[in-house]
């Protein structure tokens, strides 16, 4: 309700999480009208396919990230602190609205391809959309922590992390193009992230709809592990940043 | 009834010790002052007390129950207000209101907001938004946020820090009501020390991050032969000062 409720007055967030990203998938939906003529039908669908996708993991860093410093530029942070919520609460809850959120831009994105650039994501199976989703959502909340406890134990002047960390990394995910594109050393690199089997798997789907249990099940995995990391990195983050009483100085 | 004790607290930063080995406590009803000069360690102990800071050693028991393993029960009985934190600006007086009432989990939040924005007189402002508050309005928006979950113990950090000579004592006859009308207790830091003098019971000097005296308003002047507590306090930190000189 917080997160409504900020959302719903500040520009800057809604064309962060909606604007933004339809816009962008408008222009690489063209992108790709284009490049059908040269490359064909599989290729263009690969660049869109990834596009969309990946504002699943875009969104969901943003919200938690950028939700809590919402709260420290308008030095309200220590009001929800100190209330009985935990921080798993917490956590939990800036993660369930960026779900909600990337949830929201998929379905307009979906609608839009299907309709402007005749390219159906439904076709892939909604079993493989969801299993998808919830991959690329676990990454999110991971990588959202993790920048979370370097703002909590660095403060306001790693701030710019919640917008750029997170693409430094995306062309090791491969998002748009195969792994196999990527030179040899750093294909091994992209196999370490989870999203990059769902990127490979969701290729896949364009031509054929299976469900590819193989590429599916290792990124469950990596996630998992991914996951248990970042919780421990956090956790670390916040007692440190509590020990050190950088947290109650958060909002300067 | 000491309804929060406070034993060897201490916390350092570095080299340096914010808060030494300090003990005290806070009674039930009770209004307890927490005076000393810039660094005396005052908002850290706020801190410690709130849980946004980890002490190194000591203990903090609120209702005689551990608070860092009570985190939780202890929060839903406590709150806190300080001219230095300000609500979510972009959010109206109601939606912020709303949010800290879901924050503490609060039972027909509705009528305990209409209730208190009548009792403070401000139901005018509770549809605009937080950050087109004046002064006033806000530190009177953020002392019904510090109301809303019926607390045990409220924690005010120089509450009128900001606030122009007629608002400040109009809070501090809404803090003097409080108090009467509900049995609070308060823990209390301020540099006006006429404010300290009028509503504190009890009184606990800080300096340099120890207890340097401990009475109530007019025991600390007398004791100090001072003719104000203004007078005290500056008696008491020039004396540190030259002893500290002296070493």
């Amino acid at each position: 309700m917080h997160e409504y409720f900020i959302t719903k007055y500040s520009v800057e967030v809604i064309n962060d999480i909606i604007f933004y990203p339809i816009l962008s998938i408008v222009v690489f939906g063209f992108m790709t009208l284009y490049m059908v003529g040269f490359t064909g039908q599989v290729v263009a669908g690969n660049i869109l396919t990834g596009f969309i996708l990946w504002q699943v993991i875009n969104i969901t860093v943003y919200s938690i990230a950028v939700g809590c410093l919402w709260d420290v530029w308008s030095r309200n942070l220590t009001n929800i602190f100190i209330t009985p919520i935990s921080i798993t609460e917490y956590l939990i809850s800036y993660t369930f609205s960026g779900a909600l959120k990337s949830l929201l831009v998929v379905v307009l994105a979906t609608i839009l391809s299907a309709y402007v650039f005749h390219f159906n994501l439904i076709s892939f199976g909604l079993v493989n959309l969801v299993i998808y989703f919830i991959n690329l959502a676990g990454f999110g909340f991971g990588f959202g922590i993790i920048v979370l406890g370097l703002i909590f134990r660095y403060g306001t002047r790693v701030q710019a992390l919640s917008w750029g960390l997170l693409n430094i990394f995306q062309p090791l995910m491969a998002v748009v193009y195969p792994v196999t594109v990527l030179p040899k050393s750093l294909q091994a690199v992209a196999y370490i992230f989870p999203p990059t089997y769902i990127f490979e798997a969701a290729r896949i789907n364009i031509v054929n709809q299976t469900i590819q249990w193989d590429l599916i099940s290792k990124a469950f995995l990596l996630n998992l592990i991914f996951i248990m990391f970042a919780i421990a990195f956090f956790n670390f983050m916040f007692a440190r940043s509590k020990k050190l009483g950088q947290f109650a100085r958060l909002e300067g | 009834m000491d309804i929060l004790t406070v034993k060897n607290l201490t916390k350092r930063f570095g080299k340096f010790t914010a808060v030494n080995n300090i003990s005290f406590s806070l009674k039930e009803g009770e209004i307890l002052g927490l005076l000393g000069p810039n660094g005396a360690g005052k908002t850290t102990t706020i801190q410690m007390l709130l849980g946004i800071t980890t002490p190194d050693a000591g203990e903090i028991n609120y209702f005689e129950n551990d608070f860092f393993n009570n985190r939780q029960s202890c929060l839903e009985k406590i709150n806190y207000t300080s001219a230095f934190n300000e609500l979510q600006g972009r959010e109206t007086v109601m939606e912020n209101l709303v949010v800290s009432s879901l924050l503490y989990q609060i039972k027909n939040y509705q009528k305990k907001i209409f209730e208190l924005v009548d009792y403070f007189g401000v139901r005018n402002l509770i549809d605009r938004r937080y950050k087109f508050l004046s002064s006033g309005e806000m530190s009177r928006i953020n002392l019904i946020k510090s109301l809303l979950n019926d607390p045990k113990i409220l924690l005010m950090d120089e509450p009128t820090a900001s606030l122009d000579p007629d608002i400040a004592d109009k809070t501090l006859e809404i803090i003097e009501n409080l108090k009467k009308d509900r049995n609070l207790s308060i823990l209390y830091t301020s540099h006006n020390m006429k404010e300290v003098d009028r509503i504190c019971d009890r009184i606990i000097f800080l300096n340099h991050g120890e207890i340097f005296a401990e009475d109530t308003p007019s025991g600390l002047t007398k004791k100090m032969e001072a003719i104000s507590l203004e007078e005290a306090f500056i008696q008491i930190v020039r004396k540190k000062q030259h002893v500290d000189q002296k070493n």
